[in-house]
């Protein structure tokens, strides 16, 4: 084990970003980490807003276009390794907003997170539960400890 | 020194996904010497076309759709959108029903509240009490959950009435009633220490004040009207709130104080609502299926949400939605939010943005409405 993924596993830092979600699973994740009751602190999961010193990267939300850009530039930012985390039906298939009316494309949602960016785990769920975000954040722990 | 010293206004901008900003929206502040000079908030990054979804789809699914609006007040959009069906069509609920709908509706409020209170807080700086006020919302949310079968997204009313698995047996009863005996005993505890805090209250006494004329004239509603003093509330209005006895509660200055202050005391108010309900909740069936599906023409109906007057119209026309239109709180406020934030200090900006307890995801369904139609300055 190198000196990067000694220290990483003793601190992990999360960024969430929100794509245009409907706020349900965004208070989940927020809740998972902060909350007394869940409290991910404790496992030495931190949320940050700063991309340029996270680790893993939470979306939610069914990536609306005008997100897209940002969300790139925020995944670009995030130094390797990163994992990805998508979060809830919305950011795993476009959730109610995509696709509703068939096999009409919708013109506010550019689809599901995948179709953006590389996701690693998917937590599914409407809104997410805190207990599997947590469950979602030890599955990506290999991808960042074995990576050094 | 004679001459005019030049002041150098600098914009200062955050946006869409921002550290400072825990939903995406854009704010520009323009600075002058540390004092914000005029603000902008933009919406619209979020904008997922809720409304036209909704066109042309079953009155049902419809329905179960407004749910995904908002993930804080989600139930209240469910019930007005139902209730607007109700009304289009004459349906008239079982009282049993309606009582479940109240004590749902004000559940919801208890713990939209509590999250303002914490984010509040912590946007303050004050970490502690912010863990305190999630402990207290992880109660009602477990509760929400016993009730709906979901933490979030409940999908409680449906037309005519209630869904049979959001009933209430002799348990669950018995657990709301300890869950909110639980909620009130933590809160006053919160809020002795909360008010009786010096440092606390040399920081918010005074922020960012909106007067009463103001509020008035940017068209403000809910708890944020309320903090200026307004006598407003649609609850009552609604003619389902007619068994209980609850009071409007006001408070004066319109500031940072003043908002935190008015939802601690509107949760005891819920708590008293929720109590009475599960005191006189009559027996009975909680669905009327007994309804037949017509056309109307375009409804209207407003009720009490959260964070203000929720309003939500269509027309039903071969059982299918048409001309669908939401007009969430969180958009009347908006222009409070940028009124708030101007001639004070760039460090109480923050604050002045979360006092009128902002929820953009409401807000961003209809980019035709979201031009600062309320905003005076445009």
């Amino acid at each position: 084990m190198g000196l990067k993924s000694f220290s990483r596993a003793r601190a992990v830092h999360a960024m969430l970003v929100y794509t245009g979600g409907c706020n349900g699973c965004d208070i989940e994740i927020v809740n998972a980490v902060f909350s007394p009751k869940y409290d991910a602190e404790q496992y030495k999961i931190f949320l940050t807003w700063n991309p340029r010193e996270a680790d893993v990267l939470i979306v939610t939300g069914p990536v609306t276009k005008q997100n897209e850009e940002p969300l790139k530039v925020i995944y670009n930012a995030i130094p390797e390794p990163k994992a990805v985390i998508a979060a809830g039906a919305c950011a795993l298939m476009g959730g109610v907003y995509k696709n509703i009316h068939g096999d009409i494309p919708s013109e506010e949602i550019c689809g599901p997170v995948d179709q953006v960016i590389p996701v690693d785990a998917r937590v599914p769920g409407c809104a997410v539960r805190p207990e599997d975000v947590l469950a979602a954040a030890v599955a990506a722990l290999p991808k960042l400890l074995e990576a050094d | 020194m004679d001459g005019k010293q030049e002041i150098i206004e600098t914009e200062i901008a955050m946006g869409p996904v921002h550290s400072a900003a825990i939903e995406p929206y854009r704010v520009r502040l323009f600075v002058e010497d540390e004092i914000v000079r005029d603000a902008e908030i933009t919406v619209g990054v979020n904008h997922r076309g809720i409304e036209r979804i909704m066109e042309g789809l079953p009155v049902e699914k419809a329905n179960s759709l407004t749910e995904k609006v908002c993930g804080i007040c989600s139930g209240v959009h469910l019930w007005n959108s139902v209730l607007v069906a109700e009304k289009g069509l004459g349906v008239e609920i079982p009282e049993r029903a309606s009582y479940i709908r109240i004590i749902v509706g004000e559940l919801e409020r208890i713990h939209s509240h509590l999250l303002y209170l914490a984010h509040g807080n912590e946007v303050l700086g004050h970490e502690t009490f912010s863990m305190r006020l999630f402990y207290i919302r992880e109660t009602v949310m477990e509760l929400l959950r016993l009730i709906g079968g979901n933490r979030v997204q409940y999908g409680v009313p449906i037309i005519g009435g209630i869904r049979p698995r959001a009933d209430l047996d002799e348990m669950k009863i018995q657990r709301i009633g300890e869950g909110i005996d639980l909620i009130e005993e933590k809160l006053e505890a919160f809020a002795e220490r909360f008010t009786s805090d010096p440092m606390i209250m040399s920081r918010i006494t005074g922020v960012c004040p909106i007067s009463r004329k103001d509020a008035l004239r940017l068209h403000v509603t809910g708890p944020t009207l309320r903090a200026t003093g307004v006598d407003l509330d649609v609850r009552r209005e609604m003619p389902c709130y007619d068994p209980f006895e609850f009071e409007v509660i006001t408070q004066d200055g319109g500031d940072v104080r003043a908002n935190l202050l008015m939802r601690v005391l509107e949760i005891f108010e819920s708590v008293k609502i929720i109590r009475q309900a599960l005191r006189d909740l009559p027996e009975g069936k909680v669905v009327d299926r007994s309804w037949e599906m017509q056309d109307t023409g375009i409804v209207k109906s407003y009720v009490e949400a959260p964070r203000g007057r929720l309003y939500h119209s269509y027309a039903i026309e071969d059982g299918r939605v048409r001309g669908s239109i939401i007009r969430t709180p969180s958009m009347s406020n908006i222009g409070a939010m940028q009124y708030a934030c101007i001639g004070h200090h760039i460090t109480d900006a923050q604050l002045g943005i979360v006092q009128c307890d902002p929820c953009f995801t409401c807000t961003d369904r209809a980019i035709e409405i979201v031009d600062m139609s309320d905003n005076p300055r445009r």
